[in-house]
């Protein structure tokens, strides 16, 4: 895909250009396919991949509908229907849905934000590949017949050890949680580059309306996803280990699953709907023939929806037993999160009414969207008022609305943008003769299927039943919801007909066919591995310049960066608001590090789920190093100062800055942490007001000395940090500093362990004893990972890494030793605390 | 690109009024569970919700009443403007969302 369609006379500076470019950037041919680190080859990977799980969730959908389109059927057994609708939701949301979402931002972000690449190539690559192995690890124990088979939501009790003794729930455990690494990863590296590399003068006014709706939603990820994997990690620590958190009999809590669980999964609706409305804020504009109405009321609505969509998770436990006040909190929150989704809805129709719409493909699936997605909004609002939600609650109403809202809302801007974009990837245009009854049989596949579920749902079915007797009044309304889902396939096997008779028949595009605006179709198509020949000044409004004429500018390389130096893989970094060039950024070249490393990871998770824990602690270890070993060559190994970047304009390095991307990932990262930290609070704290058997548990009695030796020693740490900083920015050798965080923080390990032997009641006897271990293990993972920081730290000031101006390794450690002694601080302070706590719940009535 | 550009910490600002809404969501939630575990009186713990969406509702109306009281930042150029303007949006739909979301379910019965 490095070839571009518009080839220029041999010898022209647009070509000299293009060769010295592609000899730095491009992968290399054969098994170097596997050393990929370019955005544009990872987000195809990613599209495809998620493709191919969609193929296999849609079988496992048409699987559950043959089963359900008659009564009495035989089709199934129990067991394997519930493996198979399980599996059909779990791929769908978390092989599918994210994953799908995330690979159009990966592909499409840095193009259209004016970029090269993204700020962390090889960590895209590392995400891919964990993203791939943990949703092969779910696809063959789906074949071996042990898939999950407690639901995609996997509730406790049934997905514990005593209901489900087998590895299925073990699979769904360690595979999610492998993905979620994945998405994490992703999310982090999509906020430091929207944030810190766009192109010149793209302020935040000016930044694309794509880009503000990607960068709002990683952010959600980065906030949605750590409670689930503090659940997973939870729930599989109690089937591994017998820590009780989600037992009632030894004081843990089944609906502390549920809490954490939603926690992450409500949001997660909108974190697959937000980058779709991106889609449809981008399309709708361009055929509407206008700009977007309502930029800066946009601009709010998402920030509002992402907020509110994390405090309405208890609108999916309205059935659990919660008074009707605290339950009226979540109702009126899932109420009013339909207005910053309606201002979004009214803005489109306000571009499409206030300009000039003209018909394509892509715009058949906007409106599509419209009628869908209003629906589901619709009964949405119905399931938000309680009353109405205890009717319906596990009904197929519920699937209905669940389809509408999700499949719906990502299906039709899904297959909208991939018309709309598919001339940028393959230079083709589609074949309309395919393309318009493609879309009719999805659509009026889709609404046969899921409209009838609200039907039976309303009649009474209820869900995940894997058959019914027949007189209940359902059998027509389940046939033509099976008829339904076949239409659908056809039109969904249709489409993917017309992709293949696209990139062998499709008419030749030139470049920016639709006549858009924005910065992605400033380039050759297909585009070329380092996207820009030289990087473009956005010196216009958000809705960006004329890209046909701004191309060929830029293939002359008379934008930023438009000659190569030294072999370096270049992009340029920004001041975050105002878009002013402060950095540059190398990049590093592609490498099979995040392949062995993912690999590493997928042999610490295979291990751990055959229960060969000391394997996997050995394979866990091994993935830790490599991650040290990809720090080792990371940046430059001397001071350049400022260097020429075109246009009159001369920045330094990245490695000589304080603002480096690698510190906002850093602060990222410590947000997720954060989160995961906190949820580890709430529900330490939800157990002790919600779960039975806590004020008949021995009391605790933690070491105050053990306790405060922890905390001393962070305090250590974190105070020889800043002193190594200190000493290397004034020209001093930090490694004495450095050997004194390192004993610091072996004392701290020291201590949080000898605390964690000592718990009482046993960690395996009650949730008191599990979560004061949990809290305790939380600081000695963090103290240990500060270790490594350190070794890092001394490794790479011998290899010349590290001098006054480069001590951004330094600002890291001081970082992470900061929010380890805070952490530490709180979590030491719970454990003590926790004696007085159940004297408390004592003297209840 | 002769105006100053504008602070990233000013950027943070965009999530602060939502941030508000988040804290009043858990404070409430968290008095309420709190109150009904230990069996407070539905008098006692009414007051302690009403107090506690009060001091919600006044930073946020001292949020709005603040950022209200100086000119858009036309100083950092059109970004701070669209900064400026953004950010008010968001405190003002926070205040409304708090308002909305927390203050009727506080007439309900407490405990059941």
């Amino acid at each position: 895909m490095s070839e571009s369609v518009e080839r220029l006379p041999q010898g022209t500076p647009a070509l000299r250009l293009h060769r010295q470019l592609n000899a730095i950037w491009a992968t290399g041919p054969g098994w170097q396919r596997l050393a990929a680190v370019n955005h544009s080859v990872i987000g195809l990977r990613m599209m495809v991949t998620s493709f191919a799980f969609f193929a296999i969730a849609g079988l496992l959908g048409m699987l559950t509908r043959v089963q359900l389109a008659t009564p009495n059927s035989t089709f199934m057994i129990p067991e394997t229907y519930n493996q198979v609708f399980t599996m059909h939701g779990s791929m769908m949301l978390f092989l599918f849905a994210i994953p799908m979402v995330e690979s159009f931002a990966v592909y499409l972000t840095p193009k259209i934000l004016g970029t090269r690449d993204f700020a962390f190539p090889r960590l895209t690559a590392y995400g891919y590949w964990c993203y791939l192995f943990g949703g092969t690890i779910l696809t063959v124990a789906l074949i071996a017949g042990v898939a999950p088979n407690s639901g995609w939501f996997m509730y406790t009790p049934l997905s514990s050890n005593v209901y489900t003794p087998g590895i299925n729930s073990d699979v769904w455990l360690l595979g999610v949680t492998f993905v979620e690494i994945s998405a994490l990863s992703l999310a982090v590296e999509i906020v430091v580059s929207i944030l810190k590399m766009r192109a010149p003068g793209m302020s935040l006014d000016r930044m694309p309306i794509f880009a503000w709706y990607i960068l709002v939603t990683a952010m959600m990820m980065i906030v949605a996803f750590p409670p689930l994997i503090l659940g997973s990690i939870l729930l599989e620590v109690e089937r591994a280990f017998g820590l009780p958190f989600f037992d009632p009999t030894r004081g843990g809590d089944a609906l502390l699953w549920q809490h954490l669980f939603w926690l992450f999964g409500h949001p997660d609706v909108y974190i697959i709907f937000l980058p779709m409305a991106a889609v449809l804020s981008t399309i709708i504009p361009v055929f509407a023939n206008r700009p977007l109405v309502g930029y800066r009321a946009i601009v709010v609505a998402i920030i509002a929806l992402a907020f509110l969509s994390f405090g309405i998770w208890v609108h999916h436990m309205f059935t659990v037993g919660i008074p009707h006040l605290a339950l009226a909190f979540f109702s009126a929150g899932s109420a009013i999160v339909a207005v910053p989704t309606a201002v979004q809805i009214f803005a489109w129709l306000a571009t499409l009414a206030h300009g000039r719409p003209r018909w394509d493909v892509p715009m058949l699936y906007v409106f599509g969207f419209f009628f869908i997605f209003v629906m589901g909004g619709l009964t949405g609002v119905m399931l938000a008022i309680v009353p109405f939600d205890w009717q319906a609650h596990d009904t197929y109403f519920v699937v209905a609305h669940m389809h509408y809202v999700v499949a719906g809302a990502l299906a039709f801007p899904m297959l909208a943008a991939f018309y709309y974009w598919l001339p940028l990837l393959t230079g083709r245009t589609a074949v309309h003769r395919l393309s318009v009854p493609a879309f009719w049989l999805v659509f009026v596949g889709f609404n046969l299927t899921f409209f009838m579920m609200h039907l039976t749902g309303l009649l009474g079915m209820p869900r995940r039943i894997y058959t019914y007797h027949g007189d209940e009044g359902w059998n027509w309304l389940n046939l033509l919801s099976s008829v339904g889902g076949f239409v659908m396939t056809i039109g969904f096997a249709l489409v993917v007909i017309d992709l293949f008779v696209q990139l062998r028949y499709g008419r030749r595009v030139r470049r920016n066919p639709w006549g858009s605006t924005t910065l992605e179709w400033a380039m050759s198509i297909p585009p070329a591995s380092y996207a820009f020949a030289s990087i473009p000044h956005a010196a216009t409004t958000n809705d960006g310049s004329a890209p046909g004429e701004l191309a060929v500018s830029l293939a002359r390389g008379e934008g930023y960066l438009g000659s190569p130096r030294n072999g370096w893989q270049e992009a340029l970094g920004v001041h975050k608001t105002s878009g002013v060039p402060d950095q540059l950024i190398i990049l590093p070249n592609p490498t099979y590090l995040p392949l062995c490393t993912a690999l590493a990871t997928a042999a610490a998770v295979l291990s751990m789920l055959f229960k060969f824990y000391w394997l996997s602690l050995g394979f866990a270890l091994l993935t830790v190093s490599l991650f040290l070993l990809a720090a080792q060559s990371a940046g430059l190994a001397r001071d350049y100062g400022p260097l020429p970047i075109g246009r009159g304009v001369n920045v330094p390095p990245h490695t000589e800055v304080a603002d480096a991307p690698a510190s906002l990932a850093l602060i990222c990262t410590l947000v997720a942490d954060g989160t995961l930290f906190t949820s580890l609070l709430f529900g330490t704290f939800y157990l002790w007001i919600s779960a039975p058997n806590w004020t008949t548990a021995i009391t605790p009695e933690p070491s105050r000395l053990l306790a405060f030796g922890a905390v001393a020693a962070l305090a250590v740490a974190a105070g020889a940090a800043r002193g190594s900083l200190r000493t290397a920015t004034a020209g001093g050798e930090a490694s004495g500093w450095i050997g004194l965080a390192v004993i610091a923080l072996l004392v701290a390990i020291a201590a949080a362990v000898g605390q964690i032997a000592g718990v009482v009641p046993g960690p395996r006897e009650h949730a008191l004893g599990a979560t004061a271990a949990a809290l305790l293990g939380y600081v000695a993972l963090h103290a240990a990972i500060g270790v490594l920081f350190l070794v890092s730290n001394i490794l790479r000031e011998r290899a010349g890494f590290i001098s006054p101006r480069r001590v951004l390794d330094l600002r890291l450690t001081r970082l992470w030793l900061d929010y380890t002694l805070a952490t530490g601080v709180i979590a030491m302070g719970l454990v003590l605390s926790l004696p007085a706590l159940v004297t408390v719940l004592g003297v209840r009535p | 690109m002769s105006e100053r550009p504008v602070p990233p910490s000013h950027f943070v600002w965009l999530a602060a009024g939502f941030t508000v809404w988040c804290s009043a969501l858990v404070t409430l939630y968290a008095i309420h569970g709190i109150g009904c575990a230990f069996a407070w009186s539905a008098g006692s713990l009414r007051l302690w919700l009403v107090v506690s969406l009060l001091a919600h509702l006044v930073v946020l109306g001292w949020m709005w009443y603040g950022i209200s009281r100086v000119a858009p930042y036309s100083s950092f150029g059109p970004t701070g403007v669209f900064l400026y303007w953004a950010v008010t949006g968001t405190f003002i739909t926070a205040l409304v969302a708090t308002a909305i979301t927390f203050g009727p379910p506080l007439l309900l019965t407490t405990c059941i």
